[in-house]
């Protein structure tokens, strides 16, 4: 949808075969998720389900279960690459991540919250999830943008921190009180996209259709911002509403993929950070190339966590942290911090 | 127990306080415990139990302790033995001593214990302060080993000077659980069965080697853990749900730290590669309450589980 | 510590009234060397110091068995009730020792960080060094075939984050913000470790390792102790030495080399001492982190603004350390809430505060 909206403003330049390429990959990406597993089924045995045939068990296990949490890793990769390129260009800070900002710790407080008032994980709501991702997001980007810490791209990774360090103790404080929620939260704070159904993605899809046509009204505007306030001004867009619009679009997203996925860690950091190396600062041209990273960074990194450990699974959110942080050293090992 | 100033008797439990005891060795039985042989008193008569496999102990000899330390989940002790005392000891006042994870120690020392019965897992740091305030006994850690809490109760029984009472209550587990296989055996329900706790991302599967899966075998069941238990591990990791399969025995048994096991069964309906195993069309599927089936252990919790196999596969 | 300070009051007296010292100030005279002495710090100090010896007199009294005036004496002397000589001598003084010991390190520790980064969130605890300690802590706890105690691999964790964070922050800026952010990554997939242990091991095995997720005073190594006391001695004169070359460096950097510092090897020497001194502290006590970000802040917000407050945010730490575990200790009685909750919950807000203050009065 996405796409056919931006094509209405025309594909930036120079951007159709970076684009191309990354499609076949993702699409590569997404059939090595179909035929991959940590169970029984063969390839060849998805592969047959694929050509319209099969076995009744192949083809439950690609049908129900690695067709879903494929959509699902399409979805979450998508939205947490897209938030963290909008969070990126709107705080001008090349290290804004919702994870790094303390918005992962905001959900996994509320989930704790809602298990110590008597929840199960198994039963959880997604909007609970939703709604601690949402509320951490509001937080941090409260804060800085109160302070004003967009010029110090430090300060604002450092608040993050600092408030995922608070909401860690007081998520210490339910557990010490409710061992029946300590005991299932250990494995709600590693995201997984394991047993996700269609229906959990379903649930979080109005607002990730919301965050996206935000998305498409602000790029331009925010595009326009980068070249500072005044030139925005120039050109009509306003941009105290500009920001407000992004942060709410980050929200959304990032609580979607948070309540369906869990916390996933580094995906909003080392998305953008490749869209940029491929496509340059601009963050119109940035978000086309993060529809295609997002997937396909969480895609692969799915499909090797059912393969390491087979027959059980690893967790997804321990993959990306491994993956993500030699990006964010490399970003600061850069000459100088860009400031974006 | 409120803030009080200390009660003013000046030699009452005293004696075994500050490592004392050793003055008494004609009356004391010797014990062997993780940290060495320990001599405890003849007769303990105010003891504190800093586990709950230890107060279960204590219960089923007929001492009822002066503190415990709280179960998982609750801000009291475990559900069962809350409806024995209730039975057996209606006067009964449990000094609750701290939770299993942060054991008060100023508050066991209000108690002025004679005897202290710890879990295998205290750390050493504990244990040296412990000891000084009374006998403590630590169970050696066996690891895993389905037969491991009948050695722990033995020695609590033994520290408590009630190895006979012990010896009576194991026995009657013993018989109890013979007595169960027969039966199942006659309804020709037995088989085989696979004790998993479910997760959103797919279940835990308990090891064979557990305190309740040792009880299951000996009412006759076969364990299912689709060797998937890595190691010295008390369950497997999530297991895929593409595996799921692995653990479709006759018997399911579905264990969650809530009191209601229903919950975790609604839960794990909505799962589609859950509702295609065979122990669910059948109806075999069992809810059981966690915090009796992963928590536990002792003679009573064992009784309580028999109880709980029996009111499952033997419905009247 | 307690001794120099009255030294230095009871010298007021001959030194205030000599020519060529600057208002608010002492000098203070000794062979040919000579020392400027804020008047108000001096103050602070010894109000901190009062403080410290009456929360400390608290946390001895009071607990699940409540002492008066008389017992405690008499337990501190080692006479009367024998129940009571051993709840003070043999549970609440050691504890009490391994609260000043750990509160002061995780203070000097966060000041000196603070200082040089210039931003009062710029914490050991903030950026993760925690973090790989209590990593590696749990994988001694949850037994991944590692021999070592949880302490020493507390210490050991530390250590490794922290070479880690340096290594990857090599040939950085000044103000060590490189160090910041690697910190935070390291911190971030240690972090995730932990989770992965946790998650693996049953729940038992997941309890005992509590305490080193959350950070507590209750029956803690003496060993690790003893150390983090050596360090201490070590490391508070070490601080206080570097804390003149950081009051220049709080100066833009022009300013500071105009100065003759040396930066890039100040820099790495104020870090290194941090991150060790830290480290020491988390062997003992777990994370604890907080502590590092509200004891300087509680020094800064009292002591003047000339220097960088090095013993005042020692002795502000230690005292939150007491008052934060003896809360602990008694606002949930019997059960005991861990000093690492407590710090967070008191903490929490005032990093909240910190944060939502207007730029302007940021440490710059």
């Amino acid at each position: 949808m996405t796409a056919r909206v931006l094509s209405h403003r025309g594909l930036p330049e120079g951007l159709g075969r970076p684009l191309i390429g990354l499609g076949l990959l993702l699409a590569l990406a997404a059939l090595g998720s179909l035929l991959l597993g940590a169970g029984e089924v063969t390839p060849a045995r998805a592969l047959a389900v694929l050509a319209g045939g099969g076995d009744d068990e192949a083809r439950f296990v690609v049908g129900s279960l690695r067709l879903p949490r494929t959509l699902v890793g399409a979805a979450v990769g998508l939205a947490l690459g897209v938030a963290g390129a909008l969070l990126q260009a709107v705080s001008r800070n090349p290290l804004a991540e919702p994870g790094l900002l303390g918005v992962s710790a905001g959900a996994a407080f509320a989930v704790a919250l809602a298990l110590w008032l008597g929840a199960s994980a198994a039963t959880l709501r997604v909007a609970v999830a939703q709604l601690g991702a949402l509320a951490g997001c509001l937080c941090v980007l409260g804060v800085a943008r109160l302070r004003g810490l967009g010029n110090d791209p430090v300060r604002l990774v450092l608040a993050g921190a600092a408030f995922s360090a608070l909401l860690a103790a007081l998520t210490s404080l339910l557990l010490l009180f409710d061992q029946r929620a300590a005991d299932e939260i250990r494995f709600w704070v590693i995201g997984s996209l394991s047993g996700r159904r269609l229906e959990d993605l379903l649930a979080v899809l109005p607002s990730l259709a919301l965050a996206l046509t935000i998305t498409v009204l602000v790029a331009r505007p925010l595009a326009a911002l980068a070249l500072g306030e005044r030139v925005a001004s120039g050109l009509g867009h306003r941009p105290g509403r500009v920001r407000g619009l992004v942060v709410l679009a980050v929200a959304l997203l990032v609580g979607a993929a948070t309540a369906i996925a869990g916390p996933i860690a580094f995906v909003g950091l080392v998305v953008p950070f490749a869209a940029r190396a491929l496509a340059g600062p601009d963050i119109r041209r940035t978000l086309w190339l993060c529809l295609p990273l997002g997937p396909l960074m969480v895609i692969t990194a799915d499909i090797v966590s059912r393969l390491l450990v087979a027959p059980s699974e690893l967790s997804l959110g321990v993959l990306t942290a491994l993956c993500g942080a030699p990006v964010l050293v490399a970003v600061v090992r850069a000459r100088r911090l860009p400031t974006l | 127990m409120s803030p009080s100033a200390l009660p003013r008797r000046p030699f009452a439990g005293l004696v075994l306080l500050l490592g004392l005891a050793t003055g008494q060795s004609a009356l004391a039985t010797t014990v062997k415990t993780a940290h060495g042989p320990v001599e405890v008193g003849d007769d303990p008569q105010r003891v504190v139990t800093l586990y709950e496999g230890a107060l279960d102990a204590a219960l089923a000899s007929g001492v009822v302790p002066l503190g415990a330390v709280t179960t998982r989940g609750g801000d009291g002790v475990a559900g069962y033995i809350d409806d024995y005392l209730a039975a057996h000891h209606p006067d009964a006042a449990l000094a609750i001593v701290g939770v299993v994870r942060e054991i008060n120690l100023e508050a066991v020392l209000a108690q002025r214990p004679d005897l202290i019965l710890a879990p295998p897992q205290l750390a050493d740091e504990q244990y040296a302060l412990l000891s000084r305030i009374a006998p403590t006994v630590v169970p050696l850690s066996q690891g895993l080993d389905p037969q491991a809490w009948k050695a722990e109760s033995r020695l609590y029984g033994q520290a408590l000077g009630r190895e006979a009472q012990m010896e009576t209550a194991l026995a009657e587990v013993e018989s109890r659980a013979h007595e169960l296989a027969a039966a199942l055996d006659e309804a020709e329900v037995s088989g085989d069965a696979s004790l998993v706790r479910w997760m959103p991302q797919g279940p835990l599967v308990m090891s064979d080697q557990l305190f309740t899966t040792g009880l299951m075998q000996a009412a006759g069941l076969t364990i299912n853990d689709a060797g998937l238990i890595p190691g010295e591990s008390a369950h497997s990791d999530p297991l895929s749900l593409e595996n799921l399969g692995r653990v479709d025995s006759d018997w399911l048994f579905l264990a969650t730290l809530n009191a209601d096991g229903q919950e975790a069964l609604e839960a794990a309906r909505t799962s589609p590669a859950f509702a295609r195993l065979e122990a669910v069309a059948n109806d075999r599927v069992v809810a059981v309450d966690g915090q009796l089936w992963t928590s536990a252990s002792g003679p009573l919790a064992a009784q309580a589980v028999l109880d709980d196999i029996e009111a499952a596969l033997l419905p009247r | 510590m307690l001794l120099s300070s009255v030294d230095t009051a009871c010298r007021r007296a001959e030194t205030s009234s000599e020519v060529g010292v600057p208002p608010g100030r002492w000098r203070l005279a000794r062979g040919g060397h000579s020392l400027l002495i804020d008047k108000r710090d001096l103050v602070v100090t010894l109000l901190l110091l009062l403080g410290l010896l009456a929360a400390s007199a608290a946390y001895l009294a009071l607990g699940s068995v409540t002492l008066g005036p008389g017992e405690l004496l008499a337990g501190l002397i080692g006479g009367g009730d024998p129940m009571a000589v051993f709840l003070v001598q043999e549970l609440r003084l050691p504890r009490l020792v391994a609260a000043w010991l750990t509160g002061a390190a995780f203070a000097v520790a966060g000041c000196l960080m603070q200082t040089l980064a210039r931003n009062r969130l710029a914490t050991p605890g903030i950026i993760g060094i925690d973090n790989g300690a209590t990593a590696f802590a749990v994988a001694s706890v949850v037994g991944l075939g590692v021999s070592l105690a949880p302490p020493a691999m507390a210490l050991a964790g530390a250590a490794t984050a922290a070479a880690l964070t340096f290594g990857l922050a090599s040939g950085g800026d000044t103000r060590g913000y490189r160090f910041i952010v690697a910190g935070i990554g390291v911190g971030a997939v240690f972090g995730a470790v932990t989770q992965l242990l946790l998650a693996r091991v049953a729940i038992d095995t997941a309890n005992a390792a509590y305490p080193w997720t959350v950070g507590t005073l209750n029956a803690r190594s003496g060993q690790a102790v003893t150390v983090l006391a050596i360090g201490l001695a070590v490391g508070l004169p070490l601080a206080l030495a570097l804390a003149r070359s950081l009051n220049l460096m709080r100066f833009s950097d022009a300013v500071a080399s105009g100065l003759g510092v040396m930066l890039r090897r100040r820099r790495w020497q104020v870090l290194s001492l941090s991150v060790l001194l830290t480290g020491l502290a988390v062997a003992v006590a777990g994370p604890v982190g907080l502590v590092g970000l509200v004891g300087p802040e509680i020094a800064r917000s009292l002591a003047s603004r000339r220097g960088v407050p090095i013993l005042a945010s020692a002795l502000a730490g230690a005292l939150v350390m007491v008052l934060a575990d003896l809360a602990g200790r008694l606002l949930l009685a019997p059960i005991e809430l861990p000093v690492g909750i407590v710090t967070a919950i008191v903490g929490g807000p005032w990093l909240l505060w910190i944060l939502l203050r207007p730029a302007a009065k940021s440490l710059a």
